[in-house]
């Protein structure tokens, strides 16, 4: 056996560039998915039952979808159903939407429903309205119990990002595959793939495990 | 625009080995990442002191690997060091086991540490083992404080088994998209898929948690 690992060094600024999608990729999913997670989070809580009913079933099939599936009917379906031809990036990053949006959702009903009613009550009781209890008293003290979730559904999409791979976007999993196939040097791009994908996801663990310490509820 | 799920009905048997395998690769690798788990968290918790920072490696690093470069290093990689060829099941089965094994430490771990320490004390005090506190005293509180942890792992798990497509396991995800490129009627083979996986994902979750609603009250102390 002999490994030929200069392989990798030749080919630093693809996988420079790819390990750039992928974190770009990572940052561009969750600004869109936390408004959005909250807007459907509020949908669910405050609106028309008809409406909540919608969000409840929007939340709960994707969260129970297999990222996968997700990402190859949006590969499939998205062009057919609306007519454009997206690019596999915007398919990617529709797909990762879809399935973080689902689950930020989640994250941020069960904060706001984490805060005793007691405290809104009181707070009505003071004479806030119900939209300052809810802005000035829950959401402060709901961010910061959400702050660890959020992280670790950060560290989650950061990891998943490698599943766009299957509709050709050009992050880091894909590009690693690639240049394996063109060069033929697998064990030695696939190693470098891993230690790429663990030099940067390593630090964001323990981050999670930090604010998860720090974050932690005492009432 | 027109549906023919026709396409579903006449490819029944093709997309039902699919569910067959995932089902299988669900159940042997949610088996095999439980047992391994509970060991790796054993070993964090009890094992020689030199060992210790090696598992806290193994389970941050499977933290920080996508499952997508596990199973593909696995099915690829591995062989080349190892010398053995594995079949794709096979190669999934290791790779989902290795990278879900570390998830299943955690909430061993988490669930054993939740039990106050005063009451680990007051067994040795009583002049229990260690054996016995971990048997007898720890455990049986530990193990219902986790299931819902572990419920969730396993509706991660069934989800994971589809990326083992990646590396041409038959499953029920390779099958779909095998057929969806054949047929050239995406929207009718995936929207069976999703179908497929909800029904096996939700009631696994919520089966859990109803069962963990019955018995809870055995993990209070």
């Amino acid at each position: 056996m002999t490994f030929d690992w200069s392989v990798v060094w030749q080919h630093r600024d693809a996988l420079m560039a790819a390990t750039g999608t992928t974190i770009l990729l990572t940052f561009a999913t969750m600004a869109i998915a936390v408004p959005c997670g909250i807007m459907v989070a509020a949908l669910r809580l405050y609106a028309w039952k008809p409406v909540r009913a919608l969000a409840t079933s929007y939340v709960e099939l994707f969260r129970n979808l297999p990222l996968i599936l997700v990402v190859y009917w949006a590969f499939y379906v998205l062009p057919i159903m609306t007519g454009l031809g997206l690019s596999p990036l915007a398919t990617g990053l529709a797909a990762l939407v879809l399935n973080v949006t689902a689950y930020n959702a989640e994250t941020f009903r069960a904060g706001i429903n984490s805060i005793r009613r007691g405290q809104v009550e009181a707070a009505m009781a003071l004479g806030m309205s119900r939209l300052q209890a809810l802005r000035r008293v829950v959401l402060p003290q709901a961010l910061r119990r959400i702050m660890p979730v959020l992280a670790s559904t950060w560290v989650s999409l950061f990891k998943d990002t490698s599943l766009v791979s299957v509709i050709a976007v050009t992050e880091l999993a894909y590009v690693a595959m690639q240049i394996r196939a063109q060069t033929f040097r697998v064990l030695e791009m696939l190693t470098a793939m891993a230690a790429i994908y663990w030099l940067l996801g390593y630090p964001q663990a323990k981050l999670v495990d930090w604010m998860q310490r720090r974050f932690a509820v005492t009432e | 625009m027109d549906f023919d799920f026709s396409v579903i009905t006449d490819h029944l048997s093709f997309l039902g080995s699919g569910i067959a395998i995932t089902l299988l690769l669900s159940v042997l690798s949610g088996t095999t990442s439980l047992i391994a788990g509970f060991f790796v968290a054993l070993f964090r918790l009890y094992g020689p002191r030199w060992l210790k920072p090696l598992v806290v490696l193994y389970i941050d690093s499977m933290r920080a690997i996508p499952v997508l470069v596990v199973l593909v290093w696995t099915f690829f990689a591995l062989p080349i060091i190892a010398g053995v060829t594995m079949s794709p099941f096979m190669a999934a089965l290791i790779g989902l086991t290795v990278h879900l094994a570390a998830y299943a430490a955690e909430i061993v771990r988490a669930g054993v540490e939740s039990v106050r320490p005063g009451q680990s004390r007051a067994a040795l005090a009583l002049g229990m083992s260690r054996a016995q506190i971990v048997r007898r005293i720890v455990m049986p509180q530990a193990l219902v404080r986790m299931l819902p942890a572990f419920g969730s792992l396993l509706s991660i798990t069934i989800k994971d088994t589809a990326i083992a497509s990646v590396i041409a396991v038959l499953e029920l995800m390779r099958q779909s998209e095998t057929l969806a490129g054949q047929s050239f009627q995406p929207i009718e083979v995936f929207s069976f898929a999703m179908l497929v996986y909800f029904l096996m994902l939700f009631p696994v979750t919520r089966g859990v948690d109803m069962f963990y609603r019955r018995v809870a009250h055995l993990g209070r102390s």
